[in-house]
């Protein structure tokens, strides 16, 4: 196994234990604060899993890849595209995880707005005491 | 006994994602099967010598974003905006809430705080203009920019206070104008060339950008020499408008005094 398998090997499974921590967050919490930003590290990992897999080193192990961007569009030539398209990593995984950033941080918005009401309503975060008040 | 169940719950996630992991094996990243697809992408995104594939935009995610997967942005942007009116939906029925006497200069933080906001954000807001404006050329586009301009009205809500805020114009109507303009604009924008094909009586599609060999029409690709990309330069401007403002009318929300909920407001 060289050192970069090695190195993803280790970044996975910490990121596995990152979506764990952050179930555990969200389901066992009793504070509202938490679960929402347990909900956030979950999401980011969400993201993080989907750029991992998304990202590859094309065209082989070695030789570099380069981000999806077409740098000297203005002077193309045959052989710059056919250089580009064997060497630039897939697109797809990045262009869902930019929406899916930028409604994250929507969603966080209304969570904590929810959030912030809920405290008005009832006067206290705890799902456990919220539980018991009923309206 | 519920804090155990809780435990067994985690570990047997756990197990069950490293055996997904053991089983796809070499492959936690994908297999050369799936790279097709990104050439695809990547050779017809900016292709002069293919004018029937081409995005004419030499960035591939947004052309992914705005063009391949139009639709699908279009929903994610629903998404979005359902959040935001999920915000507006709870803040109904508070009271406006303005102090009978309101001292701006004593208001927010000090001076210094202030001085240096006053200098960085009209600089954020540029810096977000231009990720908006070259999207189609650079990393970047409509949500990035949209969601890095929104720093700015974050931060001169918590230096300076919401009423200077609202007292340059900066309020929930105001905003929701802004908002609902962008979506407009969005939605003109993916049936535009939909209907320069009706006018025209050729066949076009809905969130179509460039000509294809059965749609001929497309969306201008240079205006004065200058690549915009067809529709894409477009939609990045309206979603950082619509973008901007939607994160604006939330921050506003959240800001709201503590007295506009009690009995002390002004209805």
């Amino acid at each position: 196994m060289d050192t970069a398998t090695y190195f993803l090997y280790i970044l996975i499974s910490s990121m596995v234990m990152n979506l764990a921590l952050a179930l555990y967050g969200v389901f066992y919490k009793p504070h509202l604060t938490k679960k929402i930003i347990s909900l956030t590290i979950l999401g980011d990992t969400a993201n993080t899993f989907a750029l991992i897999i998304g990202y590859r080193l094309w065209p082989g192990e070695t030789t570099p890849s380069r981000p999806p961007v077409l740098v000297g569009w203005t002077h193309l030539n045959k052989t710059m595209l056919q250089q580009y398209v064997s060497s630039a990593v897939d697109p797809l995984p990045q262009a869902l995880v930019l929406t899916a950033v930028v409604i994250g941080l929507a969603v966080t918005l209304f969570l904590v707005f929810l959030a912030l009401q809920i405290y008005r309503h009832y006067g206290t975060l705890d799902v456990r005491e919220i539980r018991k008040l009923r309206g | 006994m519920k804090r155990l169940v809780g435990l067994i719950v985690i570990i047997l996630f756990i197990l069950a994602f490293s055996l997904l992991l053991v089983v796809a094996g070499e492959s936690i990243v994908p297999g050369r099967q799936v790279r097709w697809l990104a050439r695809v992408y990547l050779n017809t995104s900016y292709n002069p010598w293919s004018p029937y594939f081409t995005v004419n935009s030499p960035e591939s995610v947004t052309s992914v974003v705005w063009d391949y997967r139009g639709l699908d942005t279009v929903f994610e942007t629903m998404v979005f905006y359902l959040a935001i009116i999920g915000s507006i939906a709870l803040a109904r029925g508070y009271r406006k809430y303005i102090p009978a006497k309101l001292d701006y200069s004593k208001l927010g933080l000090s001076i210094i705080v202030k001085t240096v906001t006053r200098i960085t954000a009209p600089l954020i807001i540029i810096v977000a203009a231009s990720i908006a404006l070259h999207g189609h050329l650079t990393p970047g586009g409509g949500f990035q920019g949209g969601a890095t301009g929104a720093v700015a009205p974050l931060l001169i809500l918590i230096i300076f206070s919401q009423y200077y805020l609202i007292r340059r114009g900066v309020r929930k109507e105001s905003m929701l104008i802004v908002r609902s303009l962008g979506l407009t604009g969005i939605g003109i924008t993916a049936i535009a060339v939909f209907l320069a094909g009706l006018a025209a009586d050729v066949h076009a599609y809905v969130l179509q950008n460039q000509a294809k060999a059965t749609a001929p029409v497309s969306a201008p690709a240079y205006i004065d020499n200058q690549l915009i990309s067809g529709t894409l330069w477009f939609f990045n401007i309206f979603e950082f408008f619509a973008v901007l403002a939607g994160f604006t009318i939330v921050l506003l929300l959240l800001t709201i005094p503590e007295k506009a909920y009690q009995d002390g407001g002004v209805k």
